[in-house]
């Protein structure tokens, strides 16, 4: 049987007295893709703000290999392993695509204060970022200040910053929101390839991407999760259909 | 005992003094996220401005007309000076008013000189309150506490009962759902501002008559406004009025102590600490200016979104 | 090119106590001591977007730590090199660098600014009455020994240990933001919270930077220090802490070497100044609030976009640009200066002045001359900068 690397466990969100998060339970396992879908508003962006210590819990705890995590600051959290990418767009608009990357590439070859070298002089870092612009496509812009790249650029900026650390666990939330058909299918291969030996939680709006792409799926409304299960089966789940399902197809 | 009435009573007079100057402050700093560095430069203003007005008309229309022409003057500043570079964020915007400060105080020693002014109390003002322990208590120093107490009830008032403080606010977060109501939200944050100013010029009026109208008055009270504010918690108002009071109180009774840190160690048992001199040895008394600062650094570490502020 | 104009400013640099007097060495001095702490203050701002309005409080520190070290070589309690004295003070300001960035740092934005001034008025607030470590009023006084056959008695001499620390801490001050820490600082000023999803202890990084602001802010006050061979609690007020943000900004603190554009120039200007108007204060306030609302990036960046445009547009057309510029500001400062001058003296003279003196001439109030003047400067400069104004927007068209 394959373990729960995050364990969620009774957790809730309130915000004053609106009730974002309900009570949830949740186990994503080792090295499974597993999607959570929902409609705008449902609580997704706030859970994965929850588990990776953006946003402080009101109720309940979460276990990541184990080990309990929330409390922890987001860079302890990051250090056991856990990256994650953001919705909304957060790069580094001052620096570089290439000193963007470096930033995060730095960190986990542990130069982490350091003064005594140009951070260009290390070239195992170097060799990385060279490796990681070209995976997320950016090796052409590499000098380009992220401010001004492309939207669709800063995208792929952003999941080449969530991949930097080389987390065991990846949180990705919508990593495809506002991209073309063809640079959503790139995006798709890209993850389809980095997930391999890790366990990602991905947050997707797109039906086609997370049945294509994941094993399971859990369908959150309203802060309540409605369904969790393989992808076949939520997709036959009629509870969803009528929740999530119907009004996407219907819209 | 008589030492510890007349601390209170001049901590509180103090203290409110401090809220009256602070409340402008905060309500902008809550409002609109700029915290106004020049604020107490409007509160000298305010003083010399009654000086000036007063002279002609006498002190009551005096209270009057300076704290409006210190709102004309905050109305002029954040539509010239402030609105084309909110762009450029609050940095920018704390930038500008920290250059205003030269300009004010030295435009005040330019126009009424380098020395304070004879700005006297008006005369049905100028009488004792009550006798206490064998000295008259002036009758301006519960004047100044009255003008406080009042201004913090029409203020509350305002954003409690009207609709003002709601649309200000909404203003803030979400400029352009705002303006889609209808309202003017470039004419909301001058409103604000001038406001803001406005209040600064009347604790001036009222001040600057009981303390001397001079040229450092801005100085002096500039840091501890900001520290009021902080200590008070962003933007709020009951907290700048509990923050003032402490802070009033605090420095008025730490004046009149002769405690050293020395005392303070043989309390706890640790006797001969003033052998050791340097720090030690400094009265209370002499380093009360320090205690609003330390406060402040206690707050921080405490309570970080300050005394009665919001956590995020 | 660049290489070229450093070494040509170091020479000229190293000619300075050469080619001037005695008094001028001291005012090139204070512009280089200025100037490291204008740089020192930026390092905050341009890489952290951390705004101190308290780093007086790290100069100061400097500043007596230095003459403490001074008076324990005095004393022939300490035997160290005269030159090597200022780290001392360099050393100091970095602990309480350390100390205070600790605290100040939990906050961001306006906190920390309010934090940092609350720091530096507190330290003056005990300064003023601590005597046995500030020397209360009088201050604290030594004097500088003599090593390996320097005597640095004269102000010559000691202009060379200032150099020697000024340009050396200047290019480490550079290093830095080269340097993974200064990245990282960097992408601390655009997205704090995103930095700590990348396992960066924030909090910690932002110490470390203030620390090292600290130091250099530390380092020029010991430089100081070391030439006044005097300081009291003053070196801690809010007029130090407020000149080098007025130097930064109106040199330009987006560009490294921007601040030493303001700290040299302002320096300079103060010092011929000074005695001239009492008004140098309001001039300075005033070119600030301009500075910030036309250009938010100070002079240098006028400087690097004038700089940009002379490599795509043939030169004639911009000589005549920045002529009719240069010539609408000068009209508008003399024409500013004219009138609050000659507004400064006749309040002075009271109600009943009729003529003041300025400029060695007597100028009558009530002469049409006297305010013809300023009038034609104004309608000068107005002239100017349409001109000015339109010819800029033939180049943009040009380059368009
Ligand atoms: N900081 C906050 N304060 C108050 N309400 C919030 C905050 N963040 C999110 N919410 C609310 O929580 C709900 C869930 O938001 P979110 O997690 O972003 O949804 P999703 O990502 O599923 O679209 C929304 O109704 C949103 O308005
Ligand atoms: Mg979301």
């Amino acid at each position: 049987m394959t373990s729960a690397v995050i364990s969620l466990q009774g957790i809730a969100k309130c915000f004053g007295s609106l009730e974002v998060i309900r009570h949830l339970d949740l186990d994503v396992l080792e090295g499974e893709r597993h999607a959570l879908i929902g409609p705008n508003g449902a609580g997704k962006s706030t859970l994965v703000g929850m588990i990776s210590g953006l946003i402080p819990l009101s109720a309940g705890a979460i276990f990541l290999n184990g080990r309990r995590i929330d409390g922890l600051a987001p860079e302890r959290i990051n250090r056991l392993g856990l990256g994650r990418s953001f919705q909304i767009t957060r790069i580094f608009p001052r620096l570089s695509a290439q000193e963007n990357l470096r930033i995060g590439v730095m960190a986990r070859h542990g130069i982490r204060y350091s003064l005594f070298r140009p951070a260009t002089a290390y070239s195992a870092v170097a060799r990385e970022v060279e490796a990681l612009l070209a995976k997320v496509r950016l090796d052409g812009r590499a000098g380009v200040v992220a401010g001004e790249l492309s939207y669709s650029e800063q995208r792929a900026l952003e999941l080449g910053m969530a991949l930097a650390s080389e987390p065991k666990v990846l949180l990705l939330d919508e990593p495809t929101a506002g991209m073309s058909r063809d640079e959503a299918d790139h995006v798709v291969d890209l993850i389809r390839t980095i997930a391999i030996g890790r366990t990602v939680l991905i947050v997707e709006h797109d039906m086609d991407v997370v049945f294509s792409l994941c094993d399971r799926v859990t369908v959150l409304a309203y802060g309540e999760l409605i369904a969790s299960g393989p992808a076949a089966e939520i997709r036959r789940n009629a509870r969803v259909q009528e929740a999530y399902l119907g009004t996407e197809h219907v819209a | 005992m008589d030492f510890f009435v007349v601390s209170l009573l001049n901590g509180l007079s103090y203290g409110l003094l401090l809220f009256m100057v602070s409340a402008g402050l905060t309500l902008v700093f809550g409002m609109m996220g700029v915290l106004n560095f020049a604020h107490s430069s409007f509160y000298m203003l305010g003083a010399y401005f009654g000086y000036s007005v007063g002279r002609l008309t006498g002190f009551w229309p005096a209270l009057i007309v300076a704290p409006l022409g210190i709102a004309f003057l905050g109305a002029l500043i954040e539509r010239y000076l402030l609105r084309p570079v909110h762009r450029h964020g609050h940095a920018h915007e704390l930038l500008v008013t920290f250059g205003l400060v030269f300009i004010i105080d030295e435009l005040v020693k330019l126009l009424y000189g380098n020395y304070p002014l004879k700005n006297p109390m008006p005369v049905e003002l100028s009488f004792s309150a009550f006798r206490l322990f064998g000295l008259d208590y002036p009758f301006y120093r519960v004047f100044i506490a009255l003008v406080a107490i009042v201004m913090f009830g029409a203020i509350l008032a305002l954003s409690r009962f009207t609709r003002v403080g709601l649309i200000v606010r909404a203003a803030v977060r979400r400029p352009h759902m705002v303006e889609a109501l209808g309202h003017n939200v470039p004419m909301v944050f001058l409103g604000v501002f001038a406001g803001g100013a406005a209040l600064a010029g009347l604790a001036g009026v009222v001040a600057g008559v009981f303390y001397p109208t001079g040229p450092s008055m801005a100085q002096e009270l500039g840091v501890i406004v900001f520290v009021v504010v902080v200590v008070g918690g962003l933007g709020s108002l009951e907290g700048a009025f509990v923050a003032s009071l402490l802070i009033g109180i605090f420095s008025s009774f730490a004046v009149g102590v002769n405690w050293t840190l020395a005392d303070a160690f043989a309390l706890v048992g640790v006797a001969g600490a003033d052998l050791w001199g340097g720090a030690f040895t400094v009265k209370l008394s002499t380093v009360a200016g320090a205690i609003p600062f330390v406060l402040m650094f206690l707050v921080l570490l405490l309570r970080p979104a300050g005394l009665l502020g919001e956590r995020q | 090119m660049k290489w070229l104009a450093i070494a040509a400013a170091t020479i000229g640099l190293l000619l300075v106590p050469v080619l001037f007097g005695d008094r001028f060495v001291f005012v090139f001095i204070q512009m280089l001591t200025a100037s490291l702490f204008a740089l020192a203050f930026n390092l905050l701002w341009r890489h952290t977007r951390l705004l101190s309005f308290g780093h007086a409080a790290h100069f100061g520190a400097g500043m007596f730590a230095t003459i403490h070290l001074m008076r324990l070589a005095e004393a022939n309690v300490l035997a160290v090199p005269l030159p090597l004295i200022p780290l001392g003070g360099a050393l100091a300001a970095c602990l309480l660098g350390v100390v205070a960035g600790y605290f100040a740092t939990v906050r961001t934005g306006t906190y920390f600014a309010m934090i940092t001034l609350a720091v530096a008025e507190l330290i003056y607030a005990l300064g003023s009455q601590w005597e046995a470590l500030f020397g209360g009023e009088a201050g604290l006084s030594s004097m500088r020994l003599p090593w390996a056959g320097w005597t640095f008695a004269t102000t010559g001499e000691v202009y060379y240990i200032v150099l020697g620390w000024v340009v050396p801490a200047a290019a480490a001050l550079y290093f830095v933001g080269l340097t993974p820490l200064g990245r990282l600082a960097f992408a601390i000023g655009d997205d704090e919270t995103r930095v700590r999803f990348l396992g960066y202890n924030a909090h910690r990084a932002k110490t470390m930077v203030f620390a090292l602001s600290a130091f250099h802010a530390g380092l020029a006050g010991g430089l100081l220090a070391l030439v006044n061979e005097n300081v009291n609690y003053g070196a801690f007020g809010g007029t130090v802490s407020a000149s080098v943000v007025l130097h930064t900004f109106i040199g330009g603190s987006g560009v490294f070497l921007g601040p030493v554009i303001g700290a040299a120039g302002l320096t300079l200007l103060g010092a011929l100044l000074s005695d001239v108007t009492r008004l140098w204060l309001l001039y300075v306030g005033a070119a600030f609030v301009l500075m910030m609302l036309y250009s938010p990036e100070g002079l240098a960046a006028l400087f690097i976009a004038n700089l940009r445009l002379w490599r795509e547009l043939p030169w004639p057309s911009l000589v005549r640009l920045n002529l009719l510029g240069g010539l609408a500001v000068l009209a508008f400062v003399c024409t500013t200066v004219f009138v609050v001058e000659l507004a400064a003296r006749a309040l002075t003279e009271g109600a009943s002045a009729t003529a003041v003196v300025l400029f060695g001439t007597t100028w009558s109030l009530s002469s049409p001359v006297t305010w013809a003047i300023p009038i034609a400067l104004a309608l000068a400069g107005h002239v100017a900068l349409k001109a000015a104004i339109r010819q800029r927007r033939r180049l943009e068209d040009a380059v368009a």
